[in-house]
């Protein structure tokens, strides 16, 4: 509720600035905030100007543009497909929504815990830098409360003590922790989205522990990430492989990551939802551009529709990422509403 | 590499004693200005200078903080009077701000810019006595030290300060054995041990600058508990984090709802800036703050080994009980003389806002305080002592108002002579936090003068030279006298003329 004012004041001092005598074109949009850098990059910049656009964003959480007044805006581009097909609905908009990119959720793990969650058959690690994240078996371990100290192999490091879980953003607010809770609760509904009342009813328990037991939760995906980089914050936490996937560019030495990728997981499907034609015209453009796919890449995303684009482009990093994503399924996101009352249910 | 750490936080804390005493927002230097962002800051983030500079020159953006305690900020946020007031928020941590939600809707966007986890600073001397080696001290360990005597400790106070606060959540954490995030059953568990380890704290304070110069001045405190940043640049101390669990600040830089889009854009610009390796760099080489960009190591001599990190309460309930249970139950009681000028210059508006300032007072003593007002003009006119008992609260507050709506001014002023009476008050008191809070609104008149205060003071015994005078300037009183007494004592001035009364005497409670 609160961006409204922030987002309005912002496209009225945009208006005043307009940027005349350029022949290019001018396109508006709210975006989730973890592409923020991608459209701030002088590359990406450049990119849309050679094909005739300048684009001015404002960021917003992916849940909160529902509430959003997105008049005068060309596009909105939340960072799930369930947010972007209510808006759709609202505004009208054709489908298919063009998805440009998207990228799946992991959860990133200090080389110690990823250790003992193999040795518990928690895990399965392939090499040094990543694995698989069994979540049938966490999530009975979340159920009974299971503690590290429980584990065999935790003594030997100190920092691996109380509870078991797994570190997300708070789900009423953030696309992350949403997302989280989305992937848990088709592995608890047994295999099955969840739709109905009776769905939530029967996984609620579960998620309201694993929410519970983190105590205070991050508003953004940034912040729990920012704690991880620093050496603070919970072992294992949940966030976009594409924050991984940059961190990795940055980072010099990686020896002590461990890329987790969840058997049952759920992507953050980057979808464009168009306001007008310019708005469409620009998603289009996201998504067939050669030269925005590499920048997409650079960023951490998955172009839609071709995985060797990215393979080849994060070569140098495949030790930490599951390229292809071999033996993680993908599970469906449940619909916007249902997964605003699990989140509520969940934080009780 | 010759830095002078802690000489750099008492510069600090000495901007703090004229800039932050409930600052009157009306002046000029308040007033909003283009490519200036007025930012309502943590205490301890005065140790920001050079940072503050460097973003200056970089992005043209100017910081100018406020510095205050961050539950008294939540507080100002949900009361709404921070609006229009302030552009951007810089807490330790917005962790106790989300659970209160008329103050967390005033925040648009945080981005963590630094961190910095809870620790212990002993003295060397003390570590090396206890055998302590710092990968294997454990909250556990320290409170066998208290108990067995062999360890005291300072730290700031949870209801004001966040170091503080964090600093309780960790003792409570790991003294429970809770789990995971703390309820109101390991509060209530951990209780007996949180007694006996709040036994040994023999400082507390409203800031970590303050913090920090009494624990030098005073020489018999062994550790304070603080942010490993504020402790790592004090000298002769050993720095260990407990091997059973931190919590850990992480400084989000927030946007304040409310604000032009100008603003934003600063507020923008300063983060990128502050997230940007080369200010990285500088903020933990400077600070001693660990970076949150991979590209930048931590400063040399930041240990890297990893600690459990202690869940912050989900729930104000459990947060505000924490709190609460410290400052009625688990700490040493406080024990304070207020020496109040009745003299005849407060007659009329200035007695009554005395009056008021005290009468709001009362909503804030604890359990087990005990207060003694002592007022005077050419002589001490009463001592009124009154103990807040805990099994009926209402009959001391309510004695205390009674005598406070009983107090008439005249007489000429005695600063000296009332102060050496207050002293003479109060004895040894091992078991309370002791202090004397001084309030004038003039120059000393009559009786003792500086000399002889500065004489008896000298003579005292230790015992009692380590009770500190807090002096509050008001009316026509002397900065430089007040200061000379505030000084002397290991006090602390504060300003009711920026401000107002009632700000002065609410700040002091930390020191109480």
């Amino acid at each position: 509720m609160l961006l409204i004012g922030g987002v309005v004041a912002a496209v009225v001092a945009g208006r005043q600035g307009d940027d005349k005598g350029t022949a290019t074109k001018t396109v508006r949009g709210v975006i989730g905030s973890e592409k923020s850098d991608f459209f701030a990059d002088p590359d990406v910049v450049k990119a849309l100007a050679a094909k005739g656009y300048t684009v001015k964003t404002e960021a917003s959480g992916s849940w909160a543009m529902e509430d959003l007044d997105l008049k005068g805006y060309d596009f909105a581009f939340p960072s799930s497909s369930a947010p972007a097909d209510t808006l759709a609905g609202k505004y009208h908009a054709r489908q298919p929504l063009p998805r440009p990119f998207y990228s799946p959720l992991v959860v990133v793990a200090h080389r110690s815990a990823a250790e003992v969650l193999a040795a518990n058959g928690l895990a399965v690690l392939d090499g040094g830098g990543k694995g698989i994240l069994k979540m049938g078996a966490y999530l009975d371990a979340a159920e009974h409360d299971r503690t590290w100290q429980q584990l065999k192999g935790a003594k030997a490091h100190g920092e691996l003590t109380g509870t078991l879980f797994i570190t997300s953003t708070d789900p009423e607010t953030s696309n992350s922790g949403a997302l989280y809770l989305a992937a848990a609760s088709y592995v608890a509904n047994g295999g099955r989205v969840v739709a109905s009342g009776a769905d939530v009813a029967r996984t609620t328990p579960l998620l309201r522990k694993l929410v519970s037991v983190q105590g205070a939760q991050q508003p953004s995906s940034d912040a729990v990430f920012r704690d991880f980089i620093s050496g603070a914050g919970n072992p294992l936490v949940c966030l976009y492989e594409s924050q991984v996937v940059s961190l990795l560019a940055e980072q010099h030495s990686a020896d002590d990551l461990v890329v987790l990728y969840p058997d049952t997981t759920v992507n953050s499907d980057h979808t464009v939802v168009p306001l007008d034609d310019a708005g469409r015209a620009l998603g289009e453009l996201l998504s067939t551009d050669p030269a925005l796919r590499k920048l997409a890449v650079r960023h951490g995303f998955r172009p839609q529709g071709d995985s060797a684009e990215f393979v080849q482009a994060t070569a140098d990093r495949a030790a930490h990422l599951n390229q292809t994503l071999t033996g993680v399924r993908q599970a469906p996101v449940p619909t916007s509403a249902v997964l605003h009352e699990m989140a509520r249910r969940a934080r009780g | 590499m010759t830095r002078h750490p802690l000489l750099a936080l008492l510069a600090a804390a000495a901007v703090v004693l004229t800039g932050c005493t409930a600052k009157d927002h009306d002046d000029d230097s308040a007033a909003p200005r283009p490519g200036t962002l007025r930012v309502l800051a943590s205490s301890e983030l005065s140790d920001m200078t050079a940072v503050f500079d460097r973003v200056r020159k970089d992005t043209g953006v100017t910081v100018r903080p406020t510095y205050m305690g961050t539950l008294d900020a939540v507080d100002l946020l949900a009361r709404g009077k921070a609006d229009g007031r302030y552009d951007a928020l810089w807490l330790s941590s917005d962790d106790y701000l989300r659970l209160r939600p008329e103050a967390a809707k005033k925040v648009v966007s945080e981005t963590s810019i630094m961190t910095s986890p809870v620790a212990i600073g002993v003295r060397t001397a003390t570590a090396k006595a206890l055998g302590w080696k710092p990968d294997a001290v454990t909250w556990s360990r320290i409170e066998q030290a208290v108990v067995a005597g062999r360890l005291s400790y300072g730290m700031t106070d949870p209801a004001r300060s966040n170091s503080g606060f964090a600093t309780l959540i960790s003792v409570a954490s790991a003294l429970s054995g809770a789990q995971s995030a703390l309820t109101d059953a390991d509060v209530a568990k951990a209780t007996p041990q949180l007694k006996e380890f709040f036994k040994g704290q023999k400082l507390t304070s409203g800031s970590s600058g303050w913090l920090a110069s009494a624990y030098q001045r005073r020489g018999d405190v062994d550790a304070l508990l603080n942010y490993e940043s504020v402790l790592k640049g004090i000298p002769g101390l050993t720095v260990i984090r407990p091997s059973d669990g931190v919590v850990t600040a992480d400084y989000p830089f927030s946007s304040l709802a409310g604000t032009s889009a100008a603003t934003r854009e600063d507020v923008r610009e300063v983060t990128e800036d502050l997230r940007g390796a080369a200010v990285q760099k500088l903020i933990t080489d400077t600070t001693r703050r660990r970076p949150v960009v991979a590209s930048v190591p931590p400063a040399a001599g930041l240990d890297t080994t990893r600690r459990r990190e202690l869940p912050f309460p989900g729930s104000r309930s459990v947060a505000d009980g924490l709190i609460s249970a410290y400052e009625n139950e688990l700490r040493r009681p406080s024990r304070t003389v207020y020496v109040l000028d009745t003299s005849g210059s407060m007659d009329g508006d200035r007695l009554n806002r005395l009056k008021k300032a005290l009468t709001d007072l009362t909503g804030d003593f604890r359990d087990r305080e005990e207060v003694t007002l002592m007022p005077f003009g050419s002589a001490v006119k009463s001592v009124r002592t009154h103990v807040v008992e805990p099994a009926d609260p209402k009959a001391g507050l309510a004695a205390i108002r009674k005598d406070t709506e009983a107090l008439t001014a005249d007489g000429n002023t005695a600063i000296y002579t009332s102060l050496e009476k207050a002293y003479d008050q109060l004895g040894s008191g091992e078991d309370t936090f002791t202090s004397i809070v001084l309030m004038t609104d003039g120059e000393n008149t009559t009786g003792d003068k500086a000399g002889d205060f500065d004489g008896f003071y000298r003579e005292l015994s230790t015992d009692r030279q380590r009770i500190p005078v807090f002096p509050i300037l008001f009316g026509d009183s002397s900065r430089a006298e007040l200061q000379h007494i505030a000084t002397l004592t290991g006090g602390r001035l504060f300003d009711a003329r920026q401000g107002s009364l009632d700000g002065a005497f609410e700040e002091i409670r930390g020191y109480q």
